[in-house]
């Protein structure tokens, strides 16, 4: 099972992080020593951290296996997945691909600051994978949104263009739209 | 009206970026007055900010409430904020769960929308009480229209089954329909939702295994497959015929398949599965040994990694497959990555056996040593070269060995490879014990502890490395630098506490012990932690005891002035130690200091006798000869050699402290001290007072004090003194004595009564099992009944002691040997224990010096210099015994009485210092 899932920019800040299983020790802890031992890594290494100082943080199941952080880097932005041992580690590694590729082709037409978790929920939902057809995900995301639309329109007819947030009027390339729109209004 | 969205917020942070908390806190206030607010949109804009922020770590449970209304309203793009607040926020413990039961199940029959994000967050949030509620609407949800509903509708299950098991057989029928389903996506998640739950309970999910089976040949859909390969992985150990039955569909996919993480599955699986037992399995395991092989030579790390985590699993069974790769997998310990390290580290320390164990330690030491040297002192060529020409400026990351906490991991990886089993795999104890000093100078880390309980247990276990250990912690101890770091971090200081410990009960392997006193007392050692320095004490006064021994049989009286001498320096440097502020160097100094003071004015009053045979050395006419009142040689040189050297020092096995029986008459439940006979009537503070205002009229003037009192008061007092005598803390005598009458000791009970019930669930109060025993005063009361311990009775209270002591102290002699067996296994390396059993003076036996590097299985230990043992003892035996406390004025230690070597079997009082219980060797006499 995937028991959280983290992104976080190149600064440390955390664009999202959603935890299917509660940690008992601090989140911002856990989440500030990922970081700092992802950010470390050059690129070129192996995706999986494994590192002493994070074994106490990650539970352990009874034939002593930890949980997992698998992650990804791209551009500025670290994807971080905590997994277990019914996890398929390289499936994992795919998955953060399809997570990646889902919200660039979503991004090119909604803009909404909590559209990352919309996407997310068409992904993962609580801890198991719901789907993994880049092109599903992609229409229920689309789907999800029309409806969130219309629903925001119906209840503000004034409002013009039908968005809940004024559309994002950079165009950048394949890697920077996901640094620009993921922190919303730009980076800090 | 102006509020901020969220976009507001985020650039406000940004703008913000010095005081970010302020500005927090500000925004923090704003969302609590917007929150409140009658306004949906408001107050969802209102959660939606404290979402964002408690991703940033700001709490948001305080909203949890607001959070359901946003949840409750009817507009999707509000409500799915409200869920998404919940899901960020809620856990088990949030209180207003329960006030969510009707809104969920109304949203699950509301839209496909609604359903969907309802479904969702019940995936989060479900508690066990809404888990029984809801899951008859959950359930209903298998069978929706939409594939995309029953998809979350699965997915949901498997919240539900594990908030409530008791929907369980329910859920397990109706996934086995969904394995059916006509959605693909409904498949996977079925399938997946089952993986899971095979992990906490696989044998309720056999019966799922032929549809599943069904699924994997025919289906193409790696996700779906892989989660059905693992699904397998969990299964097969409890179902023998599955192995079977999944050998050959596995074996193809392995050999056919062109994805990599479904041919890792697959072997994942064969190893776990247990298919790789028995005759069919052994070409399977071939296989999967020889792709994982190919995964750890591929350039991806990322194969290279999970390949070492799959190796680890097959290790136990098939050592032998993955032996052959050991070169490849030992190169990925030097991996630039600490994962592929840390995975590596875990496989070779499954792989060690006795033939590689030296190999692979020294690689993982060099580790250590290569970084350490390079980033602290350069080596002279490289100093050289930096000369000659400019240095190269390497881009190189920091090395994983830099990290302390990596270090930390190599050290005790080092330790426990080797120690395994009691150092099953360690077939050279004077490798391991170098490695140990080794390990001890390059670790850098805390774990000089453990490197000690090393050295002392591997010593202590092993006889015949006693020699080189001795040889080693020799240098340890002479080592400057070890001495002036002892204090840094990482110094590893505390195998000076092996050393001293070492050299000091094994001194008997120097030729000159004595040359290790100044070293060992040597000033520097005050600059070591408290406990070091008391062992180094120690160590002295036995490396004393055993060169004044060695001495005093060869006397001739031209070494008085050197053992003088000795004397003098040991006394001279002990002496600061008197006044260390640490309680156990205090106490060993002022011990030693004392011991060699005594010493001392025996020396000093020692007169060579020149009229005695200067040519009778041999020991055993002192053995001979009770008669001889005066030996040739200061008395006083063996007063301590016996207090470390009657009892050899073995280790203990682990059951032993167990199998020691219990001496005759010696009952453990019974009080060494009676107890007060009522620890109810203790420390009551009004009776405290009372106490205290008697005991002040009675200093001042005695009987007449309590005379001036109401009668009430003083028969509360009478009454309540009683109870105090009881528990044996003052000794007041009754004024008056007076009889209690009925009235009184009615009185008494109901008050007993009342301070029990007061009592009982004061923590601080231990009850009596049977309180009425104690409460409840016997009927015929009088004043002599009531159990009191006499304070007048310290004597008495002392009695019972006296009497059990001596008793308890010598309990560990009196035993036959028997129930301290001493684990061979542990305590020998192979092929020695014979040469033990044989000579049981092979404690002080030698190996032949030529014989010795590499050679401690050597059988050709020589009958060398019987420096000790027998001969020794005996002599000892032979002295009259020493009035110590003539001598000196006061008992320094018990009187040495004669101890035989025949008369090992028996308790020798006088020989225990009482810090060390020296189990008895196995006297072969």
């Amino acid at each position: 099972m995937i028991h959280a899932v983290l992104i976080f920019n190149t600064s440390g800040i955390p664009r999202l992080t959603k935890f299917y299983t509660p940690v008992h020790l601090s989140v911002q802890t856990l989440v500030q020593k990922i970081f700092s031992l992802v950010y470390s890594r050059p690129a070129g290494l192996c995706n999986f951290l494994d590192a002493p100082e994070l074994e106490p943080y990650l539970a352990q199941n009874e034939e002593g296996e930890r949980w997992r952080v698998v992650y990804r880097s791209y551009a500025t932005l670290y994807f971080v997945f905590v997994i277990d041992g019914a996890e398929s580690e390289l499936g994992i590694l795919d998955l953060i691909q399809v997570f990646v590729e889902s919200l660039d082709r979503a991004f090119e037409n909604v803009c909404e600051l909590d559209l990352v978790h919309h996407i997310l929920a068409e992904i993962i939902q609580g801890g198991l994978v719901l789907e993994t057809n880049v092109d599903e995900i992609d229409d229920s995301v689309q789907l999800a949104a029309k409806l969130r639309r219309e629903s925001y329109a119906s209840s503000n007819p004034l409002a013009l263009g039908g968005g809940l947030a004024p559309r994002g009027s950079n165009l950048q390339t394949p890697l920077g739209w996901l640094t620009g729109k993921l922190t919303g209004v730009g980076a800090r | 009206m102006w509020e901020r969205t969220l976009q507001d917020l985020i650039r406000g942070l940004r703008a913000n970026k010095a005081d970010e908390s302020k500005f927090i806190a500000k925004a923090i206030e704003e969302i609590r007055q917007e929150i409140k607010s009658d306004d949906m949109v408001l107050k969802s804009g209102a959660v939606l900010k404290l979402t964002y922020l408690d991703m940033m770590g700001y709490d948001m449970s305080w909203a949890s409430f607001h959070v359901v209304e946003v949840m409750s309203s009817p507009k999707l793009h509000l409500k799915s904020v409200g869920y998404l607040g919940a899901i960020q926020s809620f856990d088990q413990d949030t209180d207003v769960l329960m006030l969510t039961t009707n809104l969920l199940k109304k949203d699950l029959t509301s839209s496909p929308a609604d359903i969907a994000l309802t479904l969702n967050g019940i995936s989060h949030i479900l508690t066990p009480d809404l888990a029984r509620d809801l899951s008859p609407e959950l359930i209903k949800m298998l069978t929706h229209s939409r594939p995309a509903i029953r998809k979350r509708a699965v997915l949901a299950l498997y919240k539900l089954v594990k908030r409530y098991p008791e929907v369980s057989t329910q859920v397990v029928s109706r996934l086995k329909d969904k394995l059916e389903d006509p959605d693909a996506g409904v498949i996977a998640a079925t399938v997946n939702v089952l993986c899971e739950l095979t992990l906490h309970n696989p044998k309720d999910y056999l019966a799922l295994a032929p549809p599943l089976f069904h699924l994997m040949t025919t289906s193409s859909n790696n996700w779906m497959l892989i989660k059905i390969i693992k699904l397998f992985g969990t299964l097969s150990p409890y179902e023998p015929r599955l192995v079977k039955k999944l050998q050959p569909p596995i074996t193809e996919l392995i050999s056919t398949t062109p994805a990599i993480s479904l041919l890792y599955e697959c072997v994942h699986t064969c190893i776990i599965g247990g298919m790789l037992e028995g005759s069919s399995g052994d070409a399977l395991a071939r296989t999967c040994v020889s792709k994982l092989a190919a995964f750890i030579q591929d350039s991806d790390q990322n194969l290279k990694y999970i390949a070492l985590l799959a190796m680890v699993k097959i290790v136990p069974t098939h050592p032998h497959l993955v032996a052959q790769y050991q070169d490849t997998i030992l190169a990925s310990v030097n991996d630039q990555d600490i994962s592929i390290r840390m995975r590596a580290l875990d496989l070779i320390s499954a792989m060690v056996d006795e033939t590689n164990l030296q190999n692979i330690v020294q690689q993982v030491l060099s580790h250590l040593v290569t970084d350490t040297s390079s980033s602290n002192v350069p080596s002279a060529a490289e100093s050289l070269a930096q000369h000659t020409i400019p240095p190269i400026v390497k881009p190189s990351l920091p090395s994983p060995s830099a990290s302390p906490a990596y270090r930390f991991t190599l050290s005790q990886r080092i330790l426990q490879m080797c120690s395994q089993n009691t150092y099953e795999n360690v077939t050279n104890f004077e490798w391991y014990l170098s490695v140990l000093v080794d390990l001890a100078h390059v670790a850098n880390v805390d774990v000089g502890v453990q490197i000690r309980d090393q050295m002392v247990d591997v010593v202590g276990r092993v006889k015949l490395a006693r020699r080189y250990a001795v040889k080693l912690m020799f240098a340890l101890l002479s080592d400057d630098a070890m001495l002036r770091n002892a204090q840094d971090e990482g110094s590893c200081s505390e195998v000076l506490w092996a050393a001293a410990f070492i050299c000091g009960e094994y001194c008997s392997e120097l030729t000159d012990p004595q040359k290790l006193l100044p070293l060992i007392l040597q000033p520097g050692i005050s600059n070591l932690s408290p406990d070091i320095i008391a062992v180094y004490i120690q160590a002295a006064t036995k490396i004393f005891g055993f060169y004044a021994a060695e001495v005093a049989q060869r006397w001739i009286d031209d070494d008085l002035h050197e053992v003088k001498a000795v004397v003098q320096m040991v006394i001279e440097r002990v002496g600061p130690f008197v006044s260390s502020s640490h309680i156990e160097v205090q106490e060993r100094a002022a011990n030693t200091l004392q011991l060699f003071n005594f010493i001392l004015a025996d020396l000093n009053s020692y007169r060579p006798r020149s009229t005695g045979n200067p040519f009778d050395e041999s020991s055993s006419s002192y053995a001979n000869s009770d008669v001889i009142s005066e030996p040739r040689f200061p008395k006083s040189l063996f007063i301590i050699q016996p207090l470390f050297s009657s009892y050899e020092l073995n280790p203990v096995a682990q059951h032993a402290q167990e199998s020691v029986p219990i001496p005759e008459g010696l009952d453990l439940d019974a009080w060494i001290v009676p107890p007060p006979a009522d620890p109810l009537s203790l420390s009551e503070p009004g009776e405290k007072k009372a106490r205290k205002k008697i005991k002040r009229e009675k200093g001042k003037d005695g009987v007449s004090g309590s005379g001036n009192k109401g009668k009430k008061k003083q028969r509360e007092e009478n009454g309540k003194e009683h109870g105090y005598n009881g528990n044996g803390l003052v000794t007041l005598i009754p004024l008056e004595s007076e009889t209690e009458t009925e009235e009184q000791r009615t009185e008494r009970e109901r008050r007993r009564a009342e301070r029990l019930e007061r009592q009982r669930d004061d923590p601080y109060y231990i009850m009596d099992k049977k309180p009425s025993k104690t409460v409840s005063p016997p009927h015929d009361v009088d004043l002599d009944s009531i159990p009191v311990v006499k304070l007048e009775g310290m004597p008495a209270f002392l009695g019972p002691v006296d009497s059990r002591l001596p008793s308890l102290r010598s309990t560990p002699f009196q035993y036959s040997p028997e129930p301290f067996y001493i684990d061979r296994v542990g305590e020998m390396p192979t092929g020695a224990a014979a040469l033990t059993n044989s000579s049981p003076s092979s404690h002080h036996s030698t190996p032949t010096p030529g014989s010795r590097p590499g050679s401690i299985i050597s059988r050709t230990a020589s009958p060398a210099p019987v420096r000790l043992s027998s001969g020794l003892t005996a002599s000892i035996s032979s002295f009259p015994q020493y009035e110590v406390a003539d001598e000196d004025g006061q008992p320094a230690t018990p009187t040495p009485e004669p101890v035989k070597v025949q008369s090992k079997k028996k308790k020798a009082p006088g020989t225990v210092t009482g810090k060390k219980k020296r189990p008895k060797a196995v006297a072969a006499s």
